[in-house]
């Protein structure tokens, strides 16, 4: 019987995954998707916090799949899987991926971004380099998300803004809380540019999808009316709709089998549910299972033909991971002390705050110093009511019950709104951040999980403190209270990239320009593996553009 | 940190985490042995008159059981909300539930002293908030008392099934 041999088969249905579908499948060309996770389509999500918040069951339980995670303990590394720590790696196992779950907020990349090593220099400790690409490279596909993902914004120059080709975006943005005005005016009167959050949410309908209802639970949740930008409203069901993509849900990728040296042949692939095992054959490959994953399943592809793993001929494969350094803080606006606008519009639910800083993106002061910065972004604590009813219930070190507990949490949740800050910036890639393979730990069909050591640059934490303090200046500018920072080495688990670097050295880097492996010729990475550096901006607008230029890399080799 | 080792430390009896349960029955069966303290830890966190609604009035205790014996729950944190029942049953000579208010306050700020204890009654207070804020389709927040409570409604649409099931 003669299996079917699709044009491209591609591993993992999210973000990168997705625009690699679209477009190809546009063009008129065969794909398989594969994806591990089942299909939740748009009319079953719900703003269920028990589920989507407090289980895992958009993600794998942490005793069937799980990575163990590397920390420093007395001079030592010491491997801990995640089933112990409860320290969960998994963003979103469905199709689409975490994309469906992402908050939106969108950022591009700055152009010194793409050689940050040749604008900022060596730092002793990270191994900064220059992107192979530049900014102008990649803007006609931030252009090209922009208007497929449907990011919704309003351009306001800042020197920190990168260029568009675009004047302005088609979607205006979302709609606002009115706490903008406090917050606006409290930038202001620090000197301080506020600007508008590009966010991956339709503000208007477009197409089948709907304009954003402004549900109050929008990041960790499924979107119910299609506004939010996720693969799978954005790219797979539009490449569903061309007849040419065969989504397989369940479908756990093992391994790539290269049967030649240069070429994978065919994917093993576990149906999740049967356990049964098969082969899906394709021209061209591509990896796009989120940065760790990818790296793993490389490495987890090992043969005779590559013993240290697919396409690890420079043994970088798995190297230089990055997380998105920073921190955040937040602040309550009381009722009694609540200046510029009413409490009943501050309480009004669902409106986003849409509002972020790029004034301390690049650093160049005659006391501080010249230094790479960050990004800040401004929005209300996350409305979840269990884990906001869970939050400081302890007063010296006891826990609060009975009436007190009542009468805190009723003051809590009527009487104040907290709002917060989250800083992005570069996570240094440094030797002590990697993916390898567990040479212990198996999931649960039998393959080595992903060991991750997750330390972070000092510099990092140095840049962090430095943005946090500014920020903290403008929550006290606005009358808040209890005002609370922390700059964290910790890393954030939805927030990763690096593991396969692109370059044009294969001696020192596993893809090249166009996200090919240097070693075999129908293999491509999609997602954010490739980047040296990441910016300091959240990924996704990134790793959506980079998808789409990947994308017509494959189109021009198929 | 080790979840493990954090959950079964501290323990004055030293229980260990054995009690995993081999099928739903006889978890149903431990769980019976230690309800009675259960509830009655929850009613005396959530007492009637208060701004909350009470433990009694919204059926937390047979929410918490659901929740636990699901298997999207932690089984090692099911078997950990047992056995830190049975060690407050254990110390407090089997009287907890029988207790006035506030012997019982007495009794569990005693076994907060211990980070075992702390632990678990932490444990007790999210799962009962669980139910109590969670969504009513759980069996909890019955007529959305909890929500009223806080004026915070949880968002649209609101789940048919629990757990996602589709
Ligand atoms: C709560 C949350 C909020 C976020 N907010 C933001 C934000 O505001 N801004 C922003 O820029 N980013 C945000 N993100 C991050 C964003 O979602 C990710 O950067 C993006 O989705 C990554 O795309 P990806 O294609 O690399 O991976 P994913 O979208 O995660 O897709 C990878 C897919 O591959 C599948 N897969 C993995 N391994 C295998 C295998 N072996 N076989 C088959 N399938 C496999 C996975 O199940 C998954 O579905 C957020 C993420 C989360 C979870
Ligand atoms: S409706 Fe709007 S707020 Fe709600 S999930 Fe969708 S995009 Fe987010």
């Amino acid at each position: 019987m003669n299996e079917t041999v699709f044009d491209v088969v591609i591993v993992g249905s999210g973000a990168s995954g997705g625009a690699v579908a679209y477009t190809l499948c546009n063009a008129g060309y065969k794909v398989a998707v594969l994806e591990k996770g089942r299909l939740i389509n748009r009319e079953e999500f719900s703003k269920d916090e028990i589920a989507y918040a407090r289980r895992d069951i958009v993600t794998p339980s942490l005793f069937d799949e799980y990575h163990t995670i590397e920390e420093k303990v007395d001079g030592q590394w010491i491997a801990t899987p995640t089933y112990e720590s409860g320290w969960s790696f998994w963003n979103g196992n469905i199709v689409g991926g975490s994309s469906n779950f992402m908050s939106g907020m969108l950022h591009r990349m700055h152009p010194d971004d793409f050689r940050l090593k040749s604008k900022y220099g060596a730092i002793d400790g990270a191994n900064v380099a220059d992107w192979p690409i530049s900014y102008e490279d990649l803007e006609p596909y931030y252009a090209k998300a922009e208007e497929i993902i449907g990011i919704s914004g309003h351009f306001e120059a800042h020197p920190f803004e990168p260029p568009r080709s675009r004047k302005n975006f088609t979607q205006p943005p979302t709609k606002e809380n009115m706490v903008v005005k406090l917050l606006d005016k409290s930038c202001q009167s620090l000197g301080v540019k506020s600007l508008v959050t590009p966010r991956a949410v339709l503000s208007r309908d477009k197409g089948d999808r709907n304009a954003c209802y402004y549900s109050n639970f929008c990041g960790s949740y499924g979107c119910s009316s299609g506004a939010k930008g996720s693969a799978r409203e954005a790219l797979l069901k539009p490449a569903l709709a061309t007849g040419n993509l065969t989504l397989m849900s369940n479908s756990y990728v093992k391994k790539l089998h290269a049967g030649k040296k240069d070429e994978v042949e065919y994917a093993i692939v576990i149906d999740a549910i049967t356990g049964k095992e098969k082969k899906v054959r394709g021209r061209f490959f591509v990896v796009a299972a989120q940065a760790h994953e990818s790296a793993r399943l490389l490495l987890n592809s090992a043969n005779r033909h590559h013993p240290d793993g697919l396409a690890n001929s420079s043994g970088t494969l798995g190297k230089n991971l990055i997380f998105s350094a920073g921190g955040s803080g937040q602040g309550e606006l009381h009722k009694d002390a609540l200046k510029e606008i009413k409490f009943e519009e501050l309480m009004q639910t669902g409106l986003f705050v849409n509002r972020s800083i790029l004034d301390w993106y690049f650093i160049d002061h005659w006391w501080d110093g010249k230094f790479k910065g960050g990004l800040v972004e401004f929005m209300f604590e996350h409305q979840n009511i269990i884990s906001r009813a869970r939050k400081n219930n302890e007063e010296e070190g006891k826990l609060v019950w009975g009436k007190a507990l009542g009468e805190k949490l009723v003051k809590r949740f009527t009487l104040q709104k907290s709002i917060r800050f989250e800083i992005f910036n570069d996570w240094l890639p440094n030797d002590n951040c990697f993916v390898s393979l567990d040479p212990t730990y198996k999931d649960k069909y039998g393959m080595p999980v992903g060991k991750l050591r997750v330390e972070g640059h000092p510099h990092d934490l140095k840049v962090g403190n430095y943005i946090s303090k500014k920020c903290v200046k403008i929550l006290e500018e606005m009358g808040a209270k209890n005002i609370d920072a922390s700059v964290s080495a910790a890393p954030p688990q939805n927030l990763v990239a690096g593991g396969c670097r692109f370059g044009t050295d294969p001696s020192i880097s596993v893809l090249n320009a166009e996200c090919r492996a240097h070693d075999v010729k129908n293999l491509y990475v999609a997602d954010a593996s490739f980047m040296p550096t990441g910016g300091s901006v959240p990924y996704t607008w990134t790793i959506y553009a980079n998808a789409f230029r990947v994308a017509d890399h494959i189109l021009k080799a198929l | 940190m080790k979840r493990r080792s954090f959950l079964i430390l501290g323990s004055l009896i030293g229980l260990s985490s054995t009690i995993k349960a081999k099928s739903p029955d006889s978890f149903g069966k431990s769980f019976k042995e230690v309800e009675a303290t259960i509830r009655a830890v929850q009613e005396h966190m959530f007492p009637s008159g208060t701004e909350l609604p009470s433990a009694r009035e919204m059926n937390v205790t047979k929410f918490l059981f659901e929740t636990i014996s699901d298997r999207t729950y932690d089984k090692d944190i099911r078997a950990f909300v047992i056995e830190g029942a049975k060690e407050l049953q254990v110390r407090e000579k089997g009287r907890f539930a029988s207790m006035s208010p506030r012997e019982k306050e007495k009794a569990l700020r005693r076994y907060e002293e211990s980070s075992y204890g702390q632990n678990w009654l932490s444990r007790i207070l999210t799962l009962t908030m669980e139910g109590m804020f969670g969504d009513p389709v759980y069996g909890s927040n019955v007529k959305e008392y909890g929500w009223k409570a806080l004026h915070a409604f949880g968002g649209q649409p609101r789940p048919k099934n629990r757990y996602i099931e589709l």
